[in-house]
């Protein structure tokens, strides 16, 4: 077993540290595909979704009742999850976006807070936390096989969310450079008002932005459901690590959101073995964001976009 | 209308009126089965309280009792169960024809609020008994305070105090510490090769939850790890793995969890692939079919579980009363230990109250539930018991349960837990001397006269 340098002292070898690289992988995608729906909403409409956990929980739990409480075929009540993301989040933006549009981010953001609140206290409501164990697992959770070489088993909501949370990534960033809407995407995180004037539907291209990024939101909340549990508090409160990602990105860059996010979810794996650190492993998210924003203050680097100010 | 057509009306209203009239006396006739829980009480039929089967609509009993509320963990099930059983006895005569008014508040983890709620409920709300308490800092923070105001308090037990330094608070359960070790006790019974003792961060905030589990590993010789973990957990997957790497093929994990978190990590560890490289156990809260069902049969027989209180589907006829009162009044509320155990902490506290001296005061209703003893349900492996000591532990014999496609079935029967502190010890000893749970005299379960 050969000893990983550095940390031998800790009585720790490389094989501990391989059975981690699968769980850290396939969750730091899902958190960079929701840090990328996070991304895209700020740069087209100013807004940071705070809400972006919440909504895909919500998502969650429906398909959750719709697979338990319904004859609908199982594949349909998982693709409602991503639909509710994408209405919720569309309805959102459309009823309260252009009332919000003129205020500052710190007041678009705290609005966002709000609804997350909302949606987490009738969440509660209506599904107890309780005693009562839910769970949503769809097929390929079930379905995966074993990688010898780091001595872990994959699974296929693993391969899917990191298949996702890359392709989400280069499509979103293709869209944005090679599409019509992605231009005007742009063109409103560059300056509103100029886009405005140039006779871009400012009010459509938002709406878009809300529901893209609203299914991606969907789609995050149905990958944690399966791979971190199906609890409205937990999915939630983990919009923090994706939050984290887009800020390391400085809201700007998606590729630098993937790495990120994925580099966040391999640190809160990768600690794991080390006992000593273990228990403090969720801050991780914190204290790579704390060191981003560190930097970035030191450089003078913080993005403001425009559609923000 | 013609007088022809008239007639023809008039015969079909009155046939049509006669059906409905027929219909709904038949109707009557067939609900006019007996309500839940009434009847007489004999060794082989259970009832709510008198179970007269008559509403009380004397001058209301005041109960309360205090759970703890928080994100990751959530007791309520267990106020609610005893919520649903005083309805019941309610419904069934109440206390010499008095209804039980049960009121409960929920607490954060937090001593402020823990204290501040106990006197709400002792000086605002007056108060005559406190039963169904299961707030984590409870017998910690507020014992003192019980004891200073003449309380004599059944709950479920969870911080240490409720064993060990209590002399007014017994609990229905053994609390998790001792849940931990009847699994441990189990995994080295199974083979288990190490004991990795696993629990919350924030429900063991004194860090006392793994120590008979890892005496039972220490008495075994093997070795043993404590372990804890923050909820809700966010990541089951990398603490499932964590948790096979410190236990080694072969090893044995005890989880003490509510049942969503302990869910999460199990489920986690399928999807890793590692239900069958070490061995898995769970302390009580896991023992409800929601867990089994969720988990699917790949966990037959391969999840141990520790049951504090009878098999979710046993039927004695406490076991056969607590369903239907759960279904009539309390159905969205899981059939599970938690809900057992507000249940039996109501039947006993009823029990008590019919009992005591009258006219009914708090003095005397407190002075009967302290007297309770060789209170014999068959919801618990030996009778139950509160006394005068020091302290008390009165349920501390349990069984193994281990899921089977979606339910929960029996593996070990009833069997001792390992007294690994001085205090366990000592109270076999008095149960002993004092007679407490024999189950000879049978305790007077509708009072002395019922």
């Amino acid at each position: 077993m050969p000893d990983l340098v550095g940390l031998g002292v800790l009585g720790l070898a490389l094989d501990d540290f391989k059975p981690f690289v699968l769980t850290g992988l396939s969750l730091g995608a899902v958190y960079a595909l929701s840090a990328t729906g996070i991304v895209v909403l700020y740069q087209a409409t100013g807004v940071l979704n705070l809400a972006f956990g919440a909504v895909g929980a919500l998502g969650a739990l429906i398909s959750w009742e719709l697979v338990n409480s319904t004859g609908i075929p199982d594949w349909l009540c998982y693709l409602a999850c991503v639909g509710v993301g994408g209405v919720v989040t569309l309805l959102y933006g459309v009823l309260f976006g252009p009332a919000f549009a003129g205020r500052d981010a710190l007041v678009k953001a705290t609005a966002t807070l709000g609804l997350a609140l909302i949606l987490l206290g009738a969440m509660y409501w209506i599904w107890p936390a309780g005693t009562f164990a839910r769970s949503l697992i769809m097929p390929t959770t079930n379905w995966g096989f074993q990688v010898d070489f780091l001595n872990a088993r994959l699974n296929g909501t693993q391969i899917i969310a990191m298949c996702f949370g890359i392709g989400v990534t280069a499509g979103t960033a293709l869209f944005l450079r090679l599409t019509k809407l992605g231009t005007a995407m742009r063109a409103l995180a560059d300056d509103r008002e100029i886009t405005a004037t140039l006779g871009v539907p400012v009010r459509r291209v938002e709406a878009a932005a809300w529901l893209g990024s609203g299914l991606v939101c969907g789609a995050s909340g149905l990958l944690l459901a399966n791979l971190v549990g199906l609890d409205a508090g937990s999915l939630t409160f983990l919009v923090i690590s994706s939050l984290a990602a887009a800020l390391i990105a400085r809201l700007r860059s998606l590729w630098v959101t993937l790495f990120a996010g994925i580099g966040i979810g391999l640190v809160e794996a990768l600690v794991t073995p080390i006992f000593e650190l273990s228990r403090y492993r969720t801050m991780a998210p914190f204290v790579l964001a704390i060191a981003a924003l560190l930097v970035f203050q030191r450089q003078n680097t913080m993005p403001v976009t425009r559609a923000a100010r | 209308m013609s007088s022809r057509k008239l007639r023809i009306v008039v015969a079909l209203a009155v046939s049509g009126l006669a059906a409905v009239l027929v219909t709904a006396l038949a109707g009557s006739a067939g609900g006019a089965a007996a309500p839940v829980g009434s009847g007489k009480q004999t060794a082989t039929n259970s009832v709510c309280g008198l179970g007269t089967g008559k509403k009380a609509t004397g001058t209301p009993i005041k109960v309360g009792g205090l759970v703890t509320f928080e994100p990751g963990t959530d007791f309520q099930d267990i106020a609610r169960a005893a919520a649903a059983y005083f309805q019941c006895v309610n419904d069934n005569g109440g206390i010499r024809g008095r209804p039980v008014q049960y009121k409960y508040y929920t607490t954060p983890i937090n001593p402020v609020t823990a204290g501040a709620q106990a006197r709400k409920l002792v000086a605002s709300d007056k108060v005559m008994a406190i039963i169904g308490n299961t707030e984590i800092l409870d017998c910690t923070v507020n014992h003192k305070y019980y004891r200073a105001n003449g309380y004599y308090v059944i709950g479920s037990g969870i911080a240490p105090e409720c064993y060990n330094g209590a002399p007014t608070m017994a609990q229905v359960n053994m609390g998790p510490a001792y849940s931990a070790t009847g699994t441990a006790q189990a995994l080295v019974r199974a083979g288990a090769k190490s004991l990795v003792c696993d629990t919350s961060n924030q429900g063991d905030p004194t860090k006392y939850v793994n120590l008979g589990c890892m005496a039972v590993g220490r008495a075994a010789g093997i070795p043993v790890y404590d372990s804890h973990h923050d909820v809700p957990v966010t990541d089951g997957a990398s603490v499932a793995l964590e948790l096979a790497q410190r236990a080694g093929n072969g090893g044995g994990i005890v989880l003490t969890y509510i049942p969503p978190e302990a869910l999460k990590i199990l489920q986690a560890a399928q999807q890793q692939g590692l239900v069958d490289r070490v061995m898995w156990g769970c302390a009580t809260p896991c023992n409800t079919d929601f867990v089994a069902a969720a988990l699917g049969s790949t966990w037959n027989g391969k999840l141990h579980v520790n049951a504090e209180l009878a098999l979710l589907d046993s039927n004695g006829p406490d076991m056969r009363l607590y369903r239907a009162v759960l279904k009539k009044y309390a159905s969205k509320t899981a059939i599970g230990s938690f809900s057992q155990m507000g249940y039996t902490e109501a039947m006993i506290a009823t029990s008590a109250m019919l009992n005591a001296r009258t006219p009914l005061t708090k003095q005397s209703i407190n002075r009967a539930i302290r007297d309770v003893k060789n209170y014999k349900t068959d919801i618990l492996c030996k009778p139950w018991y509160f006394g005068v000591a020091p302290y008390h532990n009165p349920n501390n014999t349990d069984r193994t349960v281990v899921p089977e496609n979606g339910k929960m079935v029996q593996k070990e029967g009833c069997f001792n837990i390992l007294a690994y502190t001085p205090q366990l010890r000592q109270i076999r000893v008095w149960e002993r001397q004092r007679n407490l749970n024999s189950g000879t005299p049978p305790y007077p379960r509708q009072g002395r006269a019922g």
